[in-house]
């Protein structure tokens, strides 16, 4: 008779049988009962497996469309031995999967695919994001008058941004609701903006200067600060037409005055 | 939390139940789809659990690991807690991670003193963070172990009056190891602590297939099987009416099935309630 191994090496051995075929597991303390050892844990591996493969399917759904089920069930085997799964809340899962689709050979000849990824991981950050209270446009102005002096605002704690060399949007769009007849891509890349708007992601194009004035004031510098940003890539920037539009998405959540002259530096 | 029948709350009937605000005693929730700080399921929660009681249902402690607890996930859990004061919270009898490698899946554990010792002392762990009792679910298992100290039912027992923690005591997975592994469930039920039953599960399982043996799936992707009825109407005599629960995770249906499940169950507690006056 075999003895069970310590739990130490039983649960190794077992989790490596899950993670790589190549791997028998225990199977020597397994007790077959008229099947295979072997067919019972396998029984656990493919389980495992399609576990993990239906969280890429969740929050790739515009990869999956794009490259096919059976390339994107191929991909998500190999990135699951690459990158195995670290936390027992599977809404982790699924992080590092733009950068190892473009480490592979055969997505060399789409190279916006990698891109296409990030942006759907952003989307599902921004789902997934706390939430706070917009302030109305009549509350902002109020905030603006009393203050003598810089201010801090806030931004809804889902708001993205997302550059891309491709044009993204675009093929994104395509990816989830395809259109009949060929797909004219725009020659130029992506600036975007992404925000959660009640059940769903919104995501919206945004020229150069928007996405430094945003991009500061989500680090959190002054208003004069992430003016200064904005104007450094277009002198003719309108600040005001800015921050109006945030306000009228329901994208700024606070203001505040500045009282210290330290401010913070973004990275 | 109502000693009646409640359903396992699920997304696609999430804005159903914000618009119709149907008749059902409770709800349960898996934990770990909360886990974020925000979002809309949060949105709806909110409303839902204004108006009912609530169940919060753990799938990725890894109770049973030699891994420590992952104390993030454990303190994620204790602000779920803060924030929904859940009537009830449970995991489950079983292991998941190794190595800090996680197979999000329910592993099935050896019955072994060494599995006993370090479940009650992760149990321990994680009431003194909650501050409250945590319940503890039986699990369905494809595989067991060659012989080891304890009977799967014993074994769980064990764990549950070392522990002082509550039993979920999941009549369909019960009833799915009996036919895996060849016993009779109504054993199982006798030597469950009567006392410590605080909730009970009932799923739908699937039958695999071309195998040379019956094996049974735990998919929670079919209506309750009549053999688990069965069960579940001695497990109600043994242990008195305890809420009970209607899983249904994969090919869910409408609600209306959903509730309709809830409703036999119902009938059940209310036939114990009858029997006991």
């Amino acid at each position: 008779m075999h003895v069970v191994p310590a739990l130490l090496e039983l649960q190794s051995r077992f989790l490596d049988a899950l993670y790589d075929d190549a791997e028998a597991g225990p199977t020597e303390a397994l007790v077959g009962a008229g099947l295979d050892p072997a067919a019972r844990l396998r029984i656990y591996r493919h389980a495992a497996a399609q576990i993990h493969a239906d969280a890429l399917r969740a929050t790739y759904p515009a990869l999956l469309a794009l490259v096919g089920e059976a390339f994107f069930e191929q991909v998500g085997v190999h990135y699951r031995r690459a990158h195995p799964s670290r936390s027992g809340n599977l809404q982790a899962f699924g992080a590092h999967f733009a950068d190892f689709l473009e480490s592979l050979q055969a997505t060399g000849t789409l190279p916006y695919l990698g891109d296409v990824a990030r942006l759907e991981w952003q989307r599902q950050q921004a789902a997934l994001a706390g939430t706070a209270e917009a302030l109305s446009a009549g509350v902002v102005g109020e905030a603006f008058a009393g203050v003598d002096g810089a201010v801090r605002i806030a931004l809804h704690p889902s708001v993205r941004r997302f550059a891309s060399p491709h044009p993204v949007l675009s093929i994104w769009q395509y990816a989830m609701q395809p259109s009949p007849g060929r797909l004219t891509l725009p020659e130029h890349g992506d600036r975007l903006l992404l925000w959660r708007s009640e059940a769903e992601v919104a995501m919206a194009p945004i020229d150069a200067a928007s996405f430094a004035c945003i991009g500061a004031l989500l680090c959190g510098v002054t208003l004069d600060a992430a003016h200064a940003a904005a104007r450094a890539k277009d002198s003719a920037f309108d600040l005001p037409a800015c921050i109006t539009s945030l306000v009228a998405q329901e994208l700024v959540v606070a203001i505040t005055p500045v009282h210290r002259k330290e401010h913070p530096a973004c990275a | 939390m109502p000693a009646s029948a409640g359903i396992g709350l699920r997304a696609p009937h999430v804005s159903r139940i914000l618009r119709e605000h149907p008749r059902v005693p409770w709800f349960e929730m898996h934990s770990e789809n909360l886990f974020a700080t925000g979002g809309s399921l949060h949105d709806a929660m909110v409303r839902i659990r204004a108006d009912y009681p609530l169940s919060l249902h753990g799938v990725g402690l890894s109770l049973g690991s030699v891994d420590a607890l992952d104390t993030a996930h454990l303190w994620r859990l204790a602000a779920l807690v803060a924030r929904y004061q859940p009537g009830l919270v449970s995991e489950h009898l079983c292991w998941g991670a190794v190595g800090g490698r996680h197979s999000n899946d329910l592993l099935p554990l050896p019955f072994t003193e060494e599995a006993v010792s370090l479940l009650v002392s992760r149990i321990g762990q994680v009431q003194d963070a909650l501050r409250r009792e945590l319940l503890v679910e039986n699990i369905s298992t494809y595989l067991r172990f060659q012989e080891g100290d304890y009977t799967e039912w014993d074994f769980v027992a064990e764990v549950v009056r070392r522990s002082g923690c509550g039993l979920l005591c999941d009549v369909n997975n019960i009833y799915v190891n009996s036919v895996n592994h060849d016993f009779d469930p109504s054993m199982y039920l006798r030597a469950l602590p009567r006392e410590a039953v605080r909730e009970i599960h009932l799923a739908g399982y699937t039958r695999k297939e071309g195998l040379p043996v019956p094996l049974l799936i735990d998919t929670h992707s079919r209506p309750v099987d009549e053999a688990v009825w069965a069960l579940y109407g001695a497990a109600v005599a043994r242990f008195g009416p305890v809420p009970t629960l209607i899983e249904w995770d994969q090919d869910i249906p409408e609600l209306e099935v959903l509730l309709a499940e809830a409703a036999r169950a119902q009938e059940v507690l209310d036939a114990r309630r009858a029997c006991a006056a």
